[in-house]
C-alpha cells in the first residue's frame, strides 16, 4: 500500500487529486495540507511514500518544504508554472504535473513513483541536491530551518554570518544561532554575491554587516561586524571584499 | 496644401510677419533708389504680397528634395535655381508696377532700376532663409510623429497581458468542478470566458470609462472566488460620479490581481481586499487595501507589474499621475491618483 500526502492551499485541486487517486486501487491518503508548515510537520509525522506537492503556497512554498523534511518520500510537484521544473528536478522530484493535467498523466506520474519506490527506498540524497539550481540573477531571499518540531524562516537580509561546522552551517541571526544541515559552499552559491560574501573558507558574511576591518598576522584579517563579533578573512577573502567595496 | 493656408489665423500671422521683411525692402528701395517713402511703398506692395506667397513654395520643393536623402549638389542647383527665377519674377511685378506708376510719380522707373541690384540680393538672401526655416520645421514634425509612434507602440507593449498561471489555475478549478459540481463548472466556464472577452476588447484601447475598467475587476473576481471560496472577501465603495471618468485601460485590474496572488493567496485563512473610489474636481483616488502576511515565501514578479503601471500612467499623464504604496504591518495600500477627465 502506497502513503500518499498531498499539500496544495486550494480545496477544489485537492478534490481533483483526490478523484483522481481514488481509482487507484493501491494507495492510500494519509494528509491533506493546506499549506507548508502543515505539510512539514504532517510529512515528518506520517512518512508518507509519496507527497504531492504545490509550489506557491502560504508560509513555506515546495521547495523550502523539501528542504526541511527527512529523505524517502518520492515527490510529484503540481502547479500551474511551468518555469521551476528545471529547479524541481534538481531537487531531485520524481515528476512535474502542470495544471490542469488529466487522470492519465497522474497515473504515468504514479507509475513513475513506483519505479522509484522500488529502486531507491533506501537511497539518500546527499543534501545539497535538494538546495537546488536558480535562475541567473534570482537569488535565495530566505533561509529555513528546522527548529525541533517547528520551522524558523530567516530572511536573506537577517542573517549577519554562517559559519561551516562539518555537515552543517551554524547562522547567525538577530542575535541568535541556528543549525541547519547544508554546506557552507551550496548556500554561498544561492546567496546573492553583491550582498554576502565568502571571507573564508568557513566563513559567509553580510556585507552591510561589515563595521571595520582589522589586521590580524600577516596574512589575514578579521572582518569586525556591527554587533561585535570578529570574523577571519583570508587573503582571497579581503581581496574580495576590496573589490565590492571599490567597484 | 501648405499648412499656413489651412487656417485664416496662421495665414494672418504669416502675412503680419512680412510687414517688418516689407518695411525693410522699401526702406532699401528708398536708400539705394532715391525713392520718396511713398513711392517705394506704392511700387514695392504687390511685389512683397506675391513674395509672402513665393516663401511659402519651399514647402513643395523641399518636401520632393528632403535633407538626409538628396544629393548636396543637386540640392544646391535647385534651390538656386527656384531662388533665381523666383527672385526675378518679384523684381519684374515691381518694374511692372513702376511703369504703371509713372503718371503719378515722374521718372520712378528709373529710380526702381537703380534700386534692382541691391533689391534682388535682399530678396534671395530672403527666399533662402525661407528654404532653411522649411527645412527645420520638416526635421522637427517628423521627429515629433516619430516620438507619437513609438508612444504609442510603447502603450500596445505596456499592456497588461492575461496572466497565463491565473487561466491555468482556473482551468484546474473547472477540471475539479467538472465532477463535484457540474453546474457550477459551467458557471466557472462562463465566468472565465466573459472575463477574458472583456479584457481582450479593452486591451484595444487606450482609455476607458472607470465604470468598464471596475466591471472587468468584478468578473476577474468573480473567478477567483471560485478558486478561493471563503478565503476571498471583497468590499467595494466607489462613488457613482466616477463611473464616466477616463482612466487607462486595464491599469486597476493588475492591482487587484497583485492583491490576490500577493496578498489573500498566501494567507491561510485568507482576508477581505477593499477598494474606493474617490474624487473631486481635479482628482480621482482610487484605494486598495489587502492583508498581507509579511513571513510569506516570495512570490516574485511584483515589481515588474507595478513598474509596467507607473511606465503607462507616465506615458499617459506624465507627472500628474501617482500611484503610491504603502505598506503598514499586515496591510498593503496601493492608491492611485489620476486626473479628472470624462471619457468621451
Amino acid at each position: 500500500m502506497m502513503r500518499v500526502l498531498m499539500a496544495d492551499d486550494e480545496e477544489l485541486a485537492r478534490r481533483l487529486l483526490r478523484e483522481y487517486l481514488a481509482a487507484e486501487p493501491d494507495l492510500e491518503i494519509v494528509a491533506e495540507c493546506g499549506n507548508g508548515f502543515e505539510a512539514v510537520k504532517a510529512i515528518n509525522e506520517l512518512r508518507p511514500d509519496v507527497i504531492f506537492l504545490d509550489i506557491q503556497m502560504p508560509k513555506l512554498d515546495g521547495f523550502e518544504v523539501l528542504e526541511l523534511i527527512d529523505e524517502g518520500a518520492a515527490v510529484v510537484f503540481v502547479t500551474a508554472y511551468d518555469q521551476y521544473a528545471m529547479r524541481a528536478f534538481d531537487a531531485a522530484a520524481v515528476d512535474y504535473l502542470l495544471k490542469p493535467f488529466t487522470s492519465d498523466r497522474l497515473r504515468a506520474s504514479l507509475d513513475r513513483v513506483r519505479v522509484r519506490l522500488r529502486e531507491a527506498r533506501s537511497v539518500r540524497l546527499p543534501a545539497d541536491l535538494k538546495q537546488a539550481a536558480r535562475a541567473p540573477g534570482e537569488y535565495l531571499e530566505r533561509i529555513v530551518v528546522k527548529d525541533g518540531p517547528r520551522v524558523h524562516v530567516i530572511p536573506a537580509g537577517k542573517l549577519d554570518y554562517a559559519e561551516a561546522q562539518d555537515d552543517y552551517v551554524a547562522l547567525r541571526s538577530e542575535g541568535k544561532s541556528w543549525l541547519k544541515q547544508q554546506t557552507i559552499s551550496s548556500l554561498d552559491a544561492a546567496l546573492d554575491p553583491r550582498r554576502f560574501l565568502r571571507v573564508h573558507r568557513s566563513y559567509l558574511v553580510n556585507v552591510d554587516r561589515i563595521a571595520r576591518i582589522d589586521a590580524n598576522t600577516k596574512d589575514t584579517w578579521l572582518a569586525v561586524l556591527t554587533d561585535g563579533s570578529k570574523i577571519p578573512m583570508s587573503r582571497g577573502g579581503y581581496n574580495k571584499f576590496r573589490e565590492i567595496s571599490e567597484g | 496644401m501648405h499648412p499656413i493656408l489651412q487656417s485664416w489665423r496662421r495665414f494672418a500671422t504669416w502675412m503680419a510677419g512680412w510687414i517688418p521683411v516689407g518695411a525693410i525692402l522699401v526702406l532699401i528701395a528708398h536708400l539705394s533708389g532715391r525713392m520718396s517713402y511713398l513711392e517705394a511703398t506704392a511700387v514695392m506692395a504687390p511685389a512683397i504680397v506675391v513674395f509672402a506667397f513665393v516663401c511659402l513654395s519651399p514647402f513643395y520643393v523641399c518636401r520632393s528634395l528632403p535633407l538626409r536623402s538628396s544629393h548636396p549638389f543637386r540640392l544646391m542647383m535647385n534651390h538656386l535655381a527656384a531662388a533665381l527665377i523666383l527672385t526675378a519674377a518679384v523684381m519684374l511685378i515691381g518694374r511692372f508696377t513702376a511703369a504703371m506708376l509713372v503718371p503719378t510719380f515722374p521718372g520712378v522707373e528709373q529710380r526702381f532700376l537703380a534700386a534692382v541690384p541691391v533689391l534682388s540680393v535682399i530678396v534671395l538672401l530672403v527666399y533662402e532663409m525661407a528654404i532653411a526655416l522649411h527645412y527645420a520645421a520638416l526635421e522637427l514634425e517628423t521627429s515629433r510623429r516619430a516620438e507619437i509612434l513609438a508612444r504609442e507602440s510603447q502603450l500596445k507593449a505596456l499592456k497588461a497581458q492575461v496572466n497565463p498561471h491565473f487561466l491555468f489555475n482556473s482551468l484546474n478549478s473547472i477540471s475539479a468542478l467538472t465532477a463535484i459540481n457540474p453546474a457550477e463548472a459551467r458557471d466557472m466556464c462562463i465566468r472565465l470566458a466573459d472575463f477574458l472577452r472583456t479584457s481582450l476588447r479593452l486591451g484595444e484601447r487606450l482609455t476607458i470609462p472607470l465604470a468598464e475598467e471596475l466591471a472587468l475587476t468584478r468578473m476577474y473576481l468573480d473567478v477567483e472566488q471560485v478558486r478561493f471560496g471563503g478565503k476571498l472577501r471583497v468590499v467595494q465603495d466607489v462613488n457613482p460620479a466616477c463611473a464616466n471618468c477616463s482612466v487607462p485601460a486595464l491599469v486597476i485590474q493588475p492591482l487587484v490581481e497583485n492583491a490576490v496572488k500577493h496578498g489573500i493567496a498566501m494567507m491561510d485563512e485568507g482576508g477581505e481586499i477593499s477598494m474606493s473610489v474617490r474624487h473631486d474636481q481635479n482628482w480621482m483616488r482610487f484605494t486598495i487595501v489587502n492583508p498581507f502576511d509579511p513571513e510569506a515565501p516570495s512570490t516574485g514578479r511584483n515589481g515588474i507589474g507595478l513598474r509596467n503601471i507607473r511606465e503607462r500612467l507616465e506615458a499617459f499623464y506624465g507627472t500628474a499621475a501617482r500611484l503610491d504604496i504603502e505598506v503598514e504591518e499586515r496591510l498593503y495600500r496601493v492608491t492611485l491618483t489620476i486626473p479628472v477627465r470624462t471619457h468621451k
